[in-house]
């Protein structure tokens, strides 16, 4: 039942932001040159940036592309992460040893710092749609690791399981075994380790947009919207520019709330 | 004699990661595209056989065994190689920065363990209201690290100290709050607390020195959240230590001082790790 209220608050946003894009007479990208840095007014909501710019409509299409990235690489962390961990628990020693070594050398390094390297390695010239997509294809592959360490130590667990030397011992083949009893009770794991992932990468987005390796522009992010707030000219002529780091924490709050509550359930 | 052998494999072991760490730091640089890319080709000035020259030592230098030889050989002389950008022996450019960043972490983290504690032993043990109580702690881990940075400079107060403290401080009271509700609800400090023992006593005699194995391993944590901080803490407020260095090589495509900065970060990581594990005598004893 405790779930439903940030599932309900999270639903109730997405819907906002897309009916605000999809009624919104203005695009993401749409200068209005005879509004440069305008206030708060029937024409805009919220203002606008210093191209001009709705501010409302591109916090809103920020929260959509920030939300749909975070869960598509968060999928595919956990796909690894899964892939990973069970690869090495049901692997030999040895090879469990160099999968877990891998690990660790991902885990050697403070996780921003790795992302930024990585980012910043990427192609120089690229539209804001490959940077987007790089963005969240560098957090997905580099976000693994931690994830991976909990489900491997969970299906060690469950590889020592009495009912899976039943299914050994009662001639159940690897792939029976691992689609019709491992991955049933894996779901349990990877389901918090999947929302886990999604306030850490929308976090890690802002922080890499903020040091300008996020995605670039004229495609709204929360990174690129939060350098908005380095123009003191603007914080002197609307506080809307505080909008999107506002709506920023209040979803993280939501999905924080979410993962927490979730896990005890699993 | 276990023990020994046990810190000698755990040593061997956090030398090769960070081996490793500093292999896939220059793979990674190796690969990324204009890499090799030298805006003295650019240049009128130099004739054309200067050019073909110049191309051809960025041929030669293409191949990864020369570039990893290149490296070994700066790092057996000591001097960390040659900075791209700045053109000076890296472990110069290091040396300084070094010091400035360690202060500011030491205090960060200090400020941060004494703000969690403060908060989380309090808290720990009221019997309603935790949650609504914890809430500064769970918002301060929603905001970002840049955004809390960025605020700082635009409210002026504040500084690099501050936000890297609250940042530690909130993921340390996150976990010591779990860790003291359960310390303090263990039947022997019932027993404890029954009997009328005073809290100064219960929480330095009891629950401090049982919590010991975690907080150890919570401190190996701060010190990983602290580094991870740094880079957009001291790029936003122009503190001028590693991590400040390690962006600009990043940006930079600096090879040698970038594979020097993360084989600094690594060893803080492996190293803490390396001492703060107490797993490491009760394994051996």
């Amino acid at each position: 039942m405790k779930v439903r209220l940030p599932m309900l608050l999270m639903a109730l946003l997405v819907l906002g932001a897309s009916l605000t894009l999809t009624l919104s007479r203005y695009g993401y990208s749409f200068q209005d040159r005879d509004a440069i840095q305008a206030a708060s007014s029937p024409l805009h909501w919220s203002g606008t940036d210093e191209l001009g710019r709705d501010r409302t409509v591109r916090v809103a299409a920020a929260l959509l592309i920030g939300l749909t990235g975070a869960s598509l690489a968060g999928a595919i962390t956990t796909l690894i992460a899964a892939a990973f961990g069970l690869l090495a628990a049901f692997s030999n020693r040895a090879i469990a040893a160099l999968l877990i070594f891998v690990s660790d050398v991902f885990l050697s390094l403070p996780w921003l710092f790795l992302l930024m390297m990585a980012r910043s390695l990427m192609p120089l010239t690229a539209s804001p749609l490959e940077t987007a997509v790089a963005t969240f294809l560098v957090l997905a592959l580099l976000g693994w690791p931690a994830c991976a360490r909990a489900v491997y130590s969970g299906a060690l667990n469950l590889r020592n399981a009495e009912w899976m030397i039943q299914g050994h011992a009662c001639g159940l083949r690897k792939r029976q075994l691992l689609r019709m009893h491992l991955l049933p009770h894996l779901r349990p794991l990877l389901l918090p380790q999947f929302l886990i992932c999604l306030p850490a990468f929308l976090i890690a987005e802002a922080n890499l947009g903020a040091l300008g390796l996020g995605i670039g522009e004229p495609l709204p992010s929360w990174g690129a919207m939060l350098l908005e707030m380095d123009n003191s000219a603007m914080l002197m002529s609307s506080h809307w520019v505080y909008l999107p780091i506002i709506l920023l924490v209040i979803v993280l709050l939501i999905l924080e709330s979410i993962s927490t509550q979730v896990e005890p359930h699993a | 004699m276990k023990l020994v052998g046990t810190i000698a494999v755990r040593a061997g072991r956090t030398l090769l990661l960070l081996l490793a760490a500093a292999l896939g730091t220059i793979l990674l640089v190796r690969f990324a595209p204009g890499y090799f890319s030298d805006p003295r080709e650019m240049d009128a000035k130099y004739s054309a056989v200067a050019r073909t020259e110049m191309q051809a030592e960025t041929g030669r230098s293409r191949l990864v065994n020369r570039i990893l030889l290149d490296e070994a050989e700066s790092w057996l002389k000591g001097d960390f190689g040659e900075s791209r950008q700045y053109h000076i022996p890296v472990v110069k450019l290091i040396g300084g920065r070094a010091r400035v960043s360690v202060i500011l972490l030491a205090k960060s983290i200090l400020m941060g363990w004494l703000l969690a504690l403060c908060a989380a032993l309090p808290i720990a043990s009221l019997r309603g209201g935790r949650v609504l109580c914890s809430l500064p702690f769970t918002v301060l881990l929603a905001i970002p690290t840049a955004a809390m940075a960025t605020a700082c400079i635009v409210s002026d107060s504040g500084g690099p100290v501050l936000v890297l403290s609250l940042l530690v401080g909130a993921r340390d009271f996150k976990f010591l709050r779990s860790l003291l509700e359960g310390a303090w609800r263990s039947p022997h400090l019932l027993q404890a607390r029954a009997q009328g023992l005073p809290t100064r006593a219960l929480v330095f005699q009891h629950i401090l020195p049982n919590a010991a194995p975690q907080l150890y391993a919570l401190a190996t944590l701060s010190i990983v959240t602290a580094l991870g901080a740094l880079v957009p803490v001291e790029v936003i407020f122009t503190v001028p230590g590693v991590g400040q260095l390690g962006w600009s090589a990043v940006m930079n495509r600096d090879l040698p001082v970038l594979v020097a900065v993360s084989f600094l970060m690594a060893c803080v990581v492996g190293v803490a790790g390396l001492f703060t594990s107490r797993s490491l005598t009760s394994e051996a004893v």
